[in-house]
């Protein structure tokens, strides 16, 4: 089972992705972290979708990329450039 | 090769539960919530692993998407020092071992109940009704004509979420990014046709393969927060806008309603959908829904009534 190989790879890249999202240190680490999850999360999708002849895990794997876009476009407005402007906040941005 | 899948989904259980006890327990309020949204793409990649296509749909486009997105945006509301809240004081400790050990019960009870649930289930008589249903997937049939009264409330439900959002709100505050952006409309014009694209091919989907009105409201919702973020709907704020948009936030409820009295009048009985219109009217529900919700979901992103 090729797919199936690959894919725990994957996962396991993946892992080291959940590393990051704990360590940090700064909110752009650990929402990199998550957009890597997603990524990979994407490409396991892929394979188990053709590994187990299911076509409608791309479908799954379409929504995923679509909504990382998102997350990541609400990140920069609403959250990083925030944590930047508010000097008292400066802290929290850079190391936490 | 048994054994590599296994080891494949003890991965994923493991992911699960450290992503859970992270985004419940870490100290850091920002780190908290992007665990949350791995937690959600984790979880997709479960429902997929347990043959639960429809789920994985919608807990990858709201799970993982659209409540990443507002907890996002909440933690932008929140003042930025205060941190987190205190221990339990002496007079609250009863309530808390009160709700943890009522908890404890009835998940046991819960549990118990399944266990004791007849096997094979319901699938059998679900086929058996499938092609009075005027729809071949399954999950549609289920949440639109068998048991559209739990799918009613539902968006019952989420349109009472916005009355209250609105009737809690005193001011929509005035909510331009911090710091000028001049990718974002760019992006947003390049990505928003997408958003409307793969909805409209969910909605059309879910008559017989997995998709449907929650994943398809719920991707239209995004590609609307996308849009708020850009400042691309001035519309949603004239005064004179205010009856449509109230009329396309109730519409899903509305034509479901419609639909359900229709039944009663045609058939006798409440929302009772006569097999050979139910394919249409279940496709317009659909619609009407998706529209709805995602209307909804983005007016919990403005968090406050428009056009104030």
């Amino acid at each position: 089972m090729f797919h199936a190989a690959i894919a725990a790879l994957l996962l396991l890249n993946a892992g080291v992705a959940l590393w990051r999202l704990h360590r940090g240190p700064t909110s752009a680490d650990r929402m990199l972290a998550a957009e890597l999850i997603s990524v990979s999360a994407i490409a396991v999708l892929l394979l188990l979708g053709i590994g187990l002849a299911q076509p409608a895990l791309v479908d799954v794997a379409l929504i995923f990329a679509l909504l990382a876009a998102v997350a990541t476009a609400n990140f920069v407005t609403r959250t990083w450039t925030l944590l930047h402007e508010e000097s008292g906040n400066r802290e929290e941005a850079g190391r936490d | 090769m048994s054994g590599l899948v296994i080891g494949f989904d003890l991965l994923l259980v493991a992911g699960l539960a450290w992503l859970a006890w992270q985004a419940l327990f870490d100290r850091h309020r920002f780190s908290a919530v992007v665990h949350f949204m791995a937690f959600g793409l984790v979880m997709a990649l479960v429902w997929v692993r347990l043959d639960a296509l429809d789920i994985a749909l919608a807990e990858a486009a709201i799970g993982a998407g659209v409540t990443g997105a507002l907890l996002l945006a909440a933690l932008g509301r929140l003042p930025a020092t205060g941190g987190h809240s205190p221990a339990w004081r002496a007079a609250q400790r009863p309530l808390v071992l009160l709700a943890l050990s009522t908890a404890l019960l009835a998940t046991l009870a819960l549990a118990w109940v399944a266990w004791q649930l007849p096997r094979p289930g319901l699938a059998v008589p679900i086929a058996e009704a499938l092609p009075e249903s005027g729809v071949t997937h399954a999950v549609t049939a289920i949440l639109l004509n068998l048991r559209a009264w739990d799918t009613l409330l539902e968006i019952a439900v989420m349109l009472t979420g916005v009355f209250l959002v609105w009737s809690l709100g005193a001011a929509l505050v005035p909510y331009a990014p911090a710091t000028a952006l001049p990718g974002l409309p760019a992006l947003t014009r390049l990505l928003h046709p997408l958003f409307l694209l793969v909805p409209a091919y969910l909605l059309w989907r879910g008559s017989h393969a997995p998709g449907g009105a929650f994943p398809a409201g719920a991707v239209l919702g995004a590609g609307g927060v996308l849009l708020v973020l850009a400042g691309a709907l001035p519309w949603m704020h004239e005064p004179r806008r205010q009856p449509l948009l109230r009329l396309l936030l109730a519409a899903g409820l509305l034509l479901f309603l419609a639909v359900a009295l229709g039944g009663l009048l045609l058939t006798g009985t409440f929302l009772a959908i006569p097999a050979s219109m139910a394919g249409n009217v279940i496709l317009a529900v659909e619609t009407a829904a998706a529209l709805s919700i995602a209307l909804m979901l983005m007016a919990f992103y403005l968090y406050g009534e428009p056009g104030r």
